[in-house]
Parts: structure tokens; sequence; C-alpha cells
């Protein structure tokens, strides 16, 4: 491996680490209006965050798992769909999580 | 969309059994979502091929379902070994490969009168195990590097993906050395027969079968030369495959259970018990160490799989028929 391919493949990973704490607070903030997967990953991507729906899919998964989303299965334009919105339990903790993320980023800007 | 259904078949396949269905229900429609928006952008129906370059860019199976697999158990010393992706597979083959060689190894020993102990067992199974790791290394660090290609696509899918130039170059490193070790055997016994070689000759019987299977092996070769240069000929691969496997395993059958007698004692030695009993030994270790799990492999794995990957194939060329059929006859029966 090079060091021009070294550092790629590290900004890489600390590019998906950075991203992946601000894509679960992205999704929650989302989910506080109900929508089924394809329309989230719409949102998302229009908001500059896009999101593949195999990294997408395993984290609903998990959030659900958490209790933080509730879903259903719904028919919509004739076909089932799996609709997810925030859990009281998420609402709960979105609202800490949103000043947490506020305060880093005043900080970040402070120290930049 | 066939493709699609069998391409989430091929997904549901590396997921977790409890979840599977709820995951390819979800799935199946984001994926329908996105070929109908590419659909509607299209203004007309995606060809075939188009849903499959689609699927493609989407990910081979086993990696998709990795992403939903948490328990994904993998084989790391410091560093990842082998994959989560391929662990499974690899349990299965070496679980199979430890099975086959076992037996193999008890029929042999039973077959020369030789004692059973659990040491003969051991070298076999250590060396099928670091074999078997080794290769599997092998391919993890191939996949982490191009993560794109499907190397084995599922059934339904692989007509539309085009045979991978490194497959076909890994044949060839594989099969070109045996093609040629065969072409020498006749001039060079020693490379059959080892250092017995002195002492026996091969049967007039291999003089019926050795052009046969210098056929088989030059059809193996020229095949994957045909793919490096016509990787979109994906029909070639299935159908020559199974053509010399069924090819391979005739041939075997009648060399390993009518032609018992493989080697005989050479000419300038007299037929004395001590050479009998080696003639026996070699004949012995040739017929069920060596061709016997070969026809095994032929008859038992490979001419099934290769029957079931000509299917699509068959059943697209059905369906182009009846296309053009219908498509000729619509009009002479408007008239």
């Amino acid at each position: 491996m090079t060091p021009g391919n070294e550092n790629h493949a590290l900004f890489e990973n600390l590019r998906l680490e950075l991203r992946r704490g601000s894509l679960i607070l992205a999704v929650l903030v989302m989910l506080r209006t109900e929508q089924y997967g394809y329309t989230l990953r719409k949102s998302l991507a229009d908001h500059g965050m896009p999101i593949d729906e195999g990294t997408l899919y395993p984290l609903l998964r998990r959030l659900e798992t958490q209790g933080l989303l509730v879903s259903e299965w719904r028919e919509e334009d004739k076909r089932n769909k799996r609709f997810y919105r925030l859990s009281a339990e998420g609402k709960a903790i979105l609202k800490p999580l949103l000043a947490e993320w506020q305060g880093i980023n005043t900080s970040l800007n402070g120290i930049l | 969309m066939e493709i699609l259904d069998s391409y989430l078949r091929a997904v549901k396949r590396y997921l977790p059994r409890a979840q599977s269905s709820d995951i390819i229900k979800e799935l199946s429609d984001d994926l329908r979502s996105q070929l109908e928006e590419k659909e509607t952008a299209a203004g007309r129906p995606l060809a075939d091929e188009e849903i499959a370059a689609f699927l493609r860019q989407h990910g081979d199976p086993m990696t998709v379902a990795r992403r939903y697999r948490q328990d994904s158990p993998s084989l790391t010393i410091g560093w990842e070994l082998i994959g989560p992706e391929l662990f499974p597979m690899y349990l299965i083959m070496l679980s199979v490969n430890l099975v086959i060689t076992v037996a193999c190894v008890a029929i042999v020993f039973l077959i020369m009168h030789a004692p059973l102990t659990l040491n003969v067992f051991v070298f076999p199974v250590l060396i099928q195990i670091v074999v078997l790791t080794l290769v599997f290394v092998g391919l993890n660090l191939v996949r982490r590097k191009y993560p794109q290609p499907w190397y084995y696509p599922p059934a339904e899918i692989s007509p539309m993906i085009p045979v991978p130039r490194g497959y076909s170059i890994a044949g060839l490193i594989l099969w070109g050395p045996v093609l040629l070790w065969w072409l020498a055997v006749p001039f060079v016994p020693f490379l059959l027969l080892g250092s017995a070689a002195a002492h026996l000759q091969l049967a007039p019987t291999w003089h019926r079968f050795y052009v046969p299977l210098l056929l088989v092996l030059l059809a193996s070769v020229a095949q994957r030369v045909i793919s490096i240069f016509r990787p979109h000929w994906t029909w070639l691969v299935p159908f020559m495959r199974l053509l010399i496997n069924a090819a391979g395993t005739l041939v075997l059958y009648f060399l390993v259970f009518k032609s018992r007698t493989l080697v005989v004692v050479a000419d300038p030695f007299p037929s004395t018990g001590q050479y009998d009993k080696l003639a026996e030994s070699v004949n012995g270790t040739l017929l069920w160490g060596v061709l016997g799990p070969w026809l095994w492999i032929w008859a038992g794995i490979s001419v099934p799989i290769y029957a079931w990957y000509c299917l699509p194939h068959l059943r697209r060329m059905l369906r182009g028929k009846t296309g053009a059929a219908s498509s000729t006859v619509s009009p002479s029966q408007g008239k």
C-alpha cells in the first residue's frame, strides 16, 4: 500500500466514524415525522446526508431494538411498507442529544 | 422482476433466520422503489441487463446481508484473516473437506490392510486445515481489495454478470500446470508414480483413457482462455464445465471401476510377491486416494452445480426464442 493510499484509507475511516454519530442524530431528527425507509433516505440525501440502504436499514433496526424508534407495516401505493417514527423514549433522548451536539459544535468552532 | 427476486433470495440465504423475512420485505420495497424511479426517469421498463447492473452496484448478496448481522463471527488474530462474509462458507467447506479426507484416508488404509490408528489422520487433516485456511485468507484479501466483483453470483443472475478475468486467470493458473503434468506423465512416469516408478509401469489400460482425459483437461484450459478474452460469453462457463465434468465423470468411472489395474510390475522385474504388493498398494492409492475422490467431486458436486447454473441460460434462450417467435407470428395473425 502506498503512503497516499494509506492516508486515503485513514481519512475514510475517520470520516466514517465522524459521520456515524451524526447520522444517528439526523435519522432521529427526521423521524420526528413518520416515514418509511426509502423516503427517509431520500430526505437525508436532499439534506446533504446521503446514506445507502445497506447502512440505513441495519441502523433503523438497531435504533428500534434500543427502543428509540417504533415501526409498523402498512400498505401504501399497493405495497407493504414499514413506517418508522420516534418513540416516546426516542423523543426524550433526542432533546439532550441535540443539546450535546450543539455544545460540541460550539466548542469545536471555538477551537477552530 | 425475476432478477430482483433471485437477488433477494440470495441475500436471504446469508441473513439471520429469525429476521430474514422481515429484512427482505423491507429491502425488496426499497429496491423496487429505486427501480421504479429509474423506470420513470427512463420512460420505459428496464431491461434485465440494466436491473443486473443496478443490483451489481448495490453489492453482492453476501456483503449486503453482512450489514444486517450483528453477531458476525470471523477468524481474527490481531488482524482479520477471514472476514464475516466468508467465515460461514469457510466453516462449511472445512467440515465437508475434513469428512471427505477422513473417509478417504480410512478407505485407503483399509484397502491396503494397514493398521488404522489416530496418527494416520493427523497429517492429512492438518494439511486440509492449513490449505483451506490459506485459500480463504487469500480470498478475504481479494474481497477487501476489490469489494465490488461478484465471484459467485446467484445462478439466476449469473447470465448477466460478465465472468471476472481474475477468476478465469486463477483457473488457468490452476489447470495449466495440471495439463502440462498430464502431458509429461507418459515420458516421466515418476510424476505419477513417484519413487515406485523404478519398479512399476503404467498398465496398458492407460492408453485407452489417456487421450480422453487429455481432451477433458484441454477443454478446461481452453474455456478459461476464451473466458479471459470473451467475459461476456457467460453461458460458456456452465455449459463447458458441465460438458467437461460429465465427460470427466464417465472417463474416471470406467477407469476406476472397470479397469482396476492402473499400474503393473515393470518388465525387467520378476512378478514376485514384493513387487506385486507394491503394485497393489499404488493401485489402491491411485484408485481410492486420487481418482475416486476426483470422481466423487466431478459427479457429486460439479455436475449438479453446473447443471443448475445452465438452467437460467436455457430459460433466457427459450424466452428469447419465444419472444422472437411471437414477434414474427403476431403480424401474420393480424392479417
